[in-house]
């Protein structure tokens, strides 16, 4: 086993509606995507943003894109007009997650 | 017409009109589509309007069509936007203006009102509707006597009864994104209302290309290196039949259209991918497809559609409130110890001074700005940092507790850690909106179009 960032298997982006940010996350081969599905679940990306996620994190699977789409709620200290972080929308929420580490098979990537 | 070719022209107020202009010069569009409406942006033209009653659009789209409209007016390119904002009039007459100065005469402008609901909220709760948040945040009651905007998403039937006026260009206020490029589709291959299968198809088409050129390999993490000459990045196009439909951009502009790059903005901004609710139809993405068919050329297929729901968004705009944002840079030796030390100083200054906040966020830019939390903050690298800029931010209730903070920043140049640089100039209060997202029922929306031609 060896430990990794996501950015290495994966790419997304990230937006906002209100409050809510949402990362799309995609698989760089195809056959990464059962490891995303593994590794990146909904109690990991909850425990990694900690204090930042205040809200419901749910992950929607796409296959056919292999992709995924999180939905993380009170995640953007208030929304684009509330909020007082430099990055009120977000954009850089997508880079957040593709910086958590997850742990694949020496074989596997 | 089997097939309509839709081009994005802009992906917000504020975006570049170069990729707008290159698409009416050299590419084989019908329409082009140019959305404006960020979630904040109509409570700032309403601001706008307020100051200036002749303001309250965006301006931006008026110089557009002083670029480019004649030229799209005899290529018989008709342009769609929703760039009206608060003051639908207003732009009518800033694009008459416009056309006649530039003689085009028989040019045909249409216009959608009836998104504005401001006046309607207290009939509305008098009828029962509730205003719930559906955040589940907040009482209405909190913020009622706030209140700057109220405008409802719309869909694409009005602007359809534009189009079948002639109009030669189509603004609005607050149209959803999508429906901009939705109404064309209906306009030109006569889908039905209730046509889901179309229509979800077609907002599809619109969600991809709404945001410009983050749909073209703009803001593009799979590979950023790789997207040939940013510096003149096309915008998105669609090309929609009756079947499915593809992405693709001008010749000779840069971008990138590969399934990477689509893939990316295709569930922006969406949530449950099997139920991506517009005011047209409740789209189906979670089975779609996306295979390269050419050089810059992407295949969306499997795309699916519901019927669309009995409510509306309606967006609320109120004021919040206040902020203040500061910032200072510290330099090397010990640059992000001498930026804790100042952030305490201000904390200290604050306290003493009884300053009255709802919230404060300090943050050191290069570091943890944008990453806050997840940010990795050990070693050698924070320590031997070349600089570090301190940001404070704070929001208050009272205008006159957010200035307070104000007379304190520059002071630390002289009066505190080594090294300092004041940053960004004199820091000023800001008014802080908030918006509070609703639904109301679909009827309770009487949209109206109209034209008015160039002689």
């Amino acid at each position: 086993m060896k430990e990794i960032y996501l950015k290495e298997i994966a790419h997304g982006r990230s937006g906002d509606k209100g409050d809510t940010s949402n990362v799309c996350v995609f698989a760089r081969k195809p056959e990464y995507y059962a490891i995303i599905k593994r590794e990146v679940t909904v109690e990991k990306v909850r425990e990694y943003f900690g204090g930042m996620v205040k809200g419901s994190v749910t992950r929607y699977e796409v296959p056919s894109l292999n992709g995924f789409n999180f939905v993380m709620k009170h995640a953007l200290g208030g929304g684009a007009t509330l909020s007082l972080r430099l990055d009120s929308l977000g954009k850089s929420m997508g880079s957040a997650f593709m910086r958590m580490k997850i742990h694949v098979g020496d074989e596997e990537v | 017409m089997n097939k309509v070719i839709v081009g994005g022209g802009q992906g917000f107020w504020g975006d570049s009109n170069d990729a707008a202009i290159h698409m009416v010069k050299k590419s084989n569009i019908n329409y082009m589509a140019c959305d404006y409406l960020a979630e904040l942006t109509l409570s700032i033209m309403e601001r706008q309007k307020l100051k200036n009653p002749e303001r309250g659009y965006a301006g931006d789209f008026i110089g557009l069509l002083d670029q480019c409209g004649k030229e799209a007016f005899d290529r018989k390119i008709r342009i769609i936007s929703n760039a009206g904002g608060m003051n639908i009039e207003g732009a009518v007459n800033a694009i008459r203006q416009v056309a006649e100065r530039q003689g085009m005469h028989g040019y045909k402008i249409g216009y959608v009102q009836g998104d504005d609901m401001k006046s309607q909220i207290p009939e509305l709760l008098r009828q029962g509707v509730d205003f719930k948040n559906i955040d589940d945040v907040g009482d209405f009651k909190d913020i009622q006597g706030d209140i700057l905007n109220a405008n409802v998403y719309f869909g694409h039937e009005p602007i359809v009864e534009c189009l079948e006026g002639g109009a030669d260009v189509t603004v609005t206020g607050r149209a959803a994104d999508s429906a901009l490029f939705l109404a064309p589709c209906v306009h030109e291959l006569g889908w039905r209302a209730d046509d889901w299968e179309n229509l979800s198809r077609g907002i599809m088409a619109g969600h991809l290309l709404e945001c410009g050129g983050q749909g073209a390999g703009g803001n593009y993490q799979y590979d950023w290196r790789g997207v040939p000459d940013m510096d003149q990045l096309g915008f998105p196009i669609a090309e929609i039949g009756n079947d499915d439909f593809i992405v693709t951009k001008a010749p000779g502009c840069g971008g990138v259209i590969c399934e990477q790059s689509v893939k990316e903005q295709f569930l922006y901004e969406v949530h449950d991918p099997a139920n991506y609710i517009t005011p047209d139809v409740n789209v189906d993405i979670s089975h779609a497809t996306l295979t390269q068919a050419g050089e810059n050329r992407v295949r969306v297929g499997n795309v699916h559609g519901k019927p669309r729901p009995d409510t509306l968004k309606l967006s609320i705009g109120y004021h919040a409130g206040y902020k203040v944002v500061t910032y200072l840079s510290f330099a090397w030796p010990d640059a992000y110890e001498k930026a804790q030390y100042a952030a305490e100083i201000l904390r200290k200054k604050m306290e003493r001074k009884g300053m009255k906040y709802e919230d404060v966020n300090v943050s050191y830019v290069g570091l943890n700005a944008l990453h806050l939390g997840v940010a990795d903050m050990s070693g050698d690298l924070i320590k031997n940092q070349n600089e570090v800029v301190l940001r404070i931010a704070i929001r208050t209730k009272e205008k006159s507790e957010a200035a307070k903070i104000i007379p304190e920043i520059s002071p630390l140049q002289l009066n505190g850690p080594p090294g300092a640089s004041f940053f960004g100039g004199r820091s000023h209060v800001q008014e802080v909106i908030g918006l509070w997202p609703t639904l109301i029922p679909r009827d309770a929306v009487k949209l109206t179009s109209r034209i008015v031609e160039v002689k």
